[in-house]
């Protein structure tokens, strides 16, 4: 469907089920992913552009949908920032919206993204690299489990060793968090978080929680007796015998 | 204001320049690239560069003494390698959100001038993201 819409230079939205892909004569100009942190989050992260910002400049520009070269025009980032940012966050949210769908892939023929243009990436590149970057976190460890599941820490001490970034995630791993969890706290691509957890989990520093086992029915669990009163109620009575 | 493709362009004006990429470390991807690759292909080139800029960036035998702060960013400047016919250069951007970038500039050995682009092209990195 994807190399169709580039094929007849298409403008829209492209709807699946991890993410949303917004295309403008057939080139892809914009992704967004619930699994990965939006551009507002990434540049929000070090205090680049706070949420004012964002509200300032969208309601200058966001009705012409030129948000992004607003932000350049007047001077809140550098052109060159904005197109490393967006184009790291596309390829990102591309990641999760080409995987596998279990709903139907839906076309919005007209929709724009507010963003406006950065740097339009062709169909056939982005396809390219979802593949690869697939085989890239195959070829660190071949179990995804730490993609989406929950993440815990294991019991092996993480030594001297762990690159910062990676420290990073770990210090993120709590039992609860899962991937796009961390990336979210860190302000980090998620993919470059996906990348990490799979280096920590080969290295046996990480792995996805298991899953919950449901609660045993309370009868059950309750002691019939207290198995230390027991015992003292034994050596009582044996001390006595005496 | 340069972006990706200006300075990309003002890295192929240094004498020697054969080709020149900004490559994302912790995926390999090229985002963007001028001139040739050797093989002539950018995306083999940049996925081989970013594996060499990522070991540089993640080990601490290549880090600064320890007290200077670095935390979250690459604590490495540039990597250098040279061979018989030819220099690359990998110089990391520093930026002001969550990356992991750098560029990447492949010189001709005998036009190339090594020490005028090293500094050519950590000028290039800094006005990229500052403007």
């Amino acid at each position: 469907m994807l190399s169709r819409l580039a094929a007849e230079r298409a403008t829209g939205v492209l709807l699946r089920e991890r993410g949303t892909l917004y295309l403008a004569d057939g080139e892809v100009v914009h992704a967004e992913s619930p699994a990965t942190p939006g551009l507002d989050v990434l540049f929000a992260a070090r205090g680049v552009l706070d949420a004012e910002a964002w509200r300032e400049a969208v309601a200058a520009a966001g009705a012409r949908r030129r948000v992004g070269r607003f932000l350049v025009d007047s001077g809140r980032i550098s052109k060159g920032a904005l197109e490393l940012c967006h184009l790291g966050s596309l390829y990102d949210a591309a990641y999760f919206a080409l995987g596998p769908s279990s709903t139907p892939t839906r076309f919005r023929y007209g929709a724009a993204h507010w963003l406006g243009p950065v740097r339009p990436v062709p169909v056939a590149a982005l396809e390219r690299e979802t593949v690869r970057r697939r085989e890239l976190l195959h070829r660190i460890w071949p179990d995804p489990a730490t993609d989406t599941a929950p993440l815990m820490r294991s019991r092996l001490a993480a030594g001297p060793s762990v690159p910062l970034r990676q420290e990073a995630v770990l210090g993120r791993v709590d039992g609860v968090r899962t991937a796009a969890d961390v990336s979210l706290a860190l302000g980090r691509p998620a993919f470059h978080t996906l990348v990490d957890l799979r280096r920590l989990a080969a290295a046996g520093l990480v792995t996805a929680a298991p899953a919950q086992p449901p609660p045993v029915p309370s009868v059950l669990t309750q002691p019939s007796d207290d198995p230390d009163v027991a015992l003292l109620r034994r050596l009582r009575d044996a001390l006595e015998a005496l | 204001m340069p972006g990706i493709d200006e300075c990309l362009l003002e890295a192929m004006t240094l004498p020697g320049a054969r080709g020149a990429a900004v490559v994302d470390w912790t995926s390999g991807l090229a985002l963007g690239t001028v001139g040739d690759a050797p093989g002539g292909d950018h995306e083999t080139t940049a996925a081989e560069a970013a594996e060499l800029a990522r070991l540089a960036a993640e080990h601490r035998a290549f880090a600064p003494a320890a007290g200077s702060d670095w935390s979250e960013e690459t604590p490495v400047e540039d990597l250098i390698i040279s061979n018989r016919d030819s220099y690359h250069l990998l110089r990391f951007v520093r930026t002001t959100f969550d990356s992991s970038v750098f560029l990447h500039l492949w010189l001709a050995r005998s036009e190339g001038n090594l020490a005028l682009a090293r500094i050519r092209l950590g000028e290039m990195a800094g006005r990229l993201v500052l403007g």
